[in-house]
């Protein structure tokens, strides 16, 4: 199995434990109960920018599954302006990781917020797909922005 | 004849520049596609809010689109669609397009709080400032129609040159309602003109307007 080249991974556990053998490729810990804890996979930019982070998801806890999938358990998605600005943050309380084909997904809800902090979605059901940085959200979307929110635009 | 006209070609120019301060997209707002058809005052005011079926974000392309039911309500104005796409500039800024699609249904007050009431089946806003000149045009076409209490202008397509506050139709029809006390209170009657019509005959109520080519508000 491969990983894309421009993803990197990044684990790491709270506690002493055994490497991760459920997603070959990844570098981590887990406790004897397997679950990984502060979960934290990176992507960056390519190019001129392959230092800089293009997303970050992370997770208090990911617990691994059939098939190489995870269970991320507080999941946190970052996405970076290729300035390094913040341009977005989701939120959700678990979703279904799948680390080989670079998807999260979730039957349940989810906040998004501009980096800014001025413009808030809110919905339920998502998929957000790492390699062309794709957000769908499926179900009862409500947004809200304050005037002068910069979703989109540079910081 | 001439008066009636001048009345409704005031009434007409009145609507554009009203809706145009209070319908138009907000400079850095996010919301942006869904607020562009809103305004931003200078004072701080309640949140845009904009519901949707679905939501799709695509960092990529730079677009936010809203699917389904689609809903925007803002302090002044109240949008309805099926489809709303936003095009986010990556170069940052406010949408550089926003497109409506599916009947679009448009409602906003102007600053007198009269309700203009705009209807098509498809509204593109675009905003773009080419060699220093600002252009930012909201355009309506299919079944295109604005109406308030003036009247009802229909057209295919009908635009709206917000940098001008300029209404222009294309193929346009043009219904307007005359409200008989208002006028005689505030207007002097106009001149009798000279007519083939027989006695008796309004000739200036409820008149409709067709011209071939492209008019002017």
């Amino acid at each position: 199995m491969s990983i894309p080249a421009n993803i990197t991974w990044m684990m790491a556990a709270a506690g002493a434990g055994l490497l991760l053998t459920s997603a070959p490729g990844l570098r981590a810990q887990q406790d004897i109960v397997n679950r990984a804890s502060n979960f934290t996979t990176i992507e960056y930019y390519g190019g001129t920018n392959q230092l800089q982070m293009k997303s970050r998801l992370s997770g208090a806890e990911a617990l691994p599954q059939p098939g190489g999938l995870l269970i991320i358990k507080q999941l946190k998605l970052e996405t970076f302006y290729p300035n390094g600005g913040p341009e977005i943050v989701v939120t959700a309380p678990e979703c279904l990781y799948d680390p080989m084909g670079g998807t999260a997904s979730s039957a349940g809800p989810l906040q998004v917020q501009t980096g800014d902090g001025k413009f808030r979605i809110e919905g339920e059901g998502f998929l957000w797909r790492q390699t062309n940085s794709f957000l769908t959200i499926s179900n009862h979307v409500q947004s809200a922005g304050e005037s002068g929110a910069t979703i989109g635009t540079k910081p | 004849m001439k008066h009636l006209n001048l009345i409704v070609i005031v009434a007409w120019v009145s609507l554009a520049i009203q809706a145009q301060t209070n319908v138009a997209p907000s400079p850095g707002s996010t919301t942006g596609a869904a607020t562009s058809l809103s305004t931003t005052p200078a004072v701080r005011r309640a949140p845009t809010r904009i519901d949707s079926d679905s939501l799709d974000f695509d960092k990529t392309a730079h677009q936010m689109v809203y699917r389904g039911h689609v809903m925007v309500d803002d302090p002044q104005m109240k949008l309805t669609c099926a489809l709303l796409t936003t095009d986010l500039p990556e170069s940052g800024g406010r949408p550089s397009r926003i497109d409506a699609e599916t009947n679009v249904v448009i409602d906003f007050f102007d600053d007198k709080g009269q309700p203009n009431h705009a209807t098509s089946d498809r509204a593109i806003y675009v905003f773009n400032v080419q060699n220093g000149v600002t252009n930012e045009t909201i355009t309506f076409t299919g079944n295109a129609r604005i109406e308030n209490a003036q009247g009802t202008l229909t057209g295919e397509p009908i635009y709206w040159d917000r940098a001008n506050n300029h209404l222009h139709a294309d193929n346009e029809n043009m219904v307007f309602r005359q409200n008989l006390t208002s006028v005689m209170a505030n207007t002097n009657p106009p001149a009798a003109e000279a007519t083939n019509l027989p006695p008796g005959t309004n000739a200036v109520i409820d008149r409709n307007t067709n011209s071939p080519a492209g008019a002017d508000f």
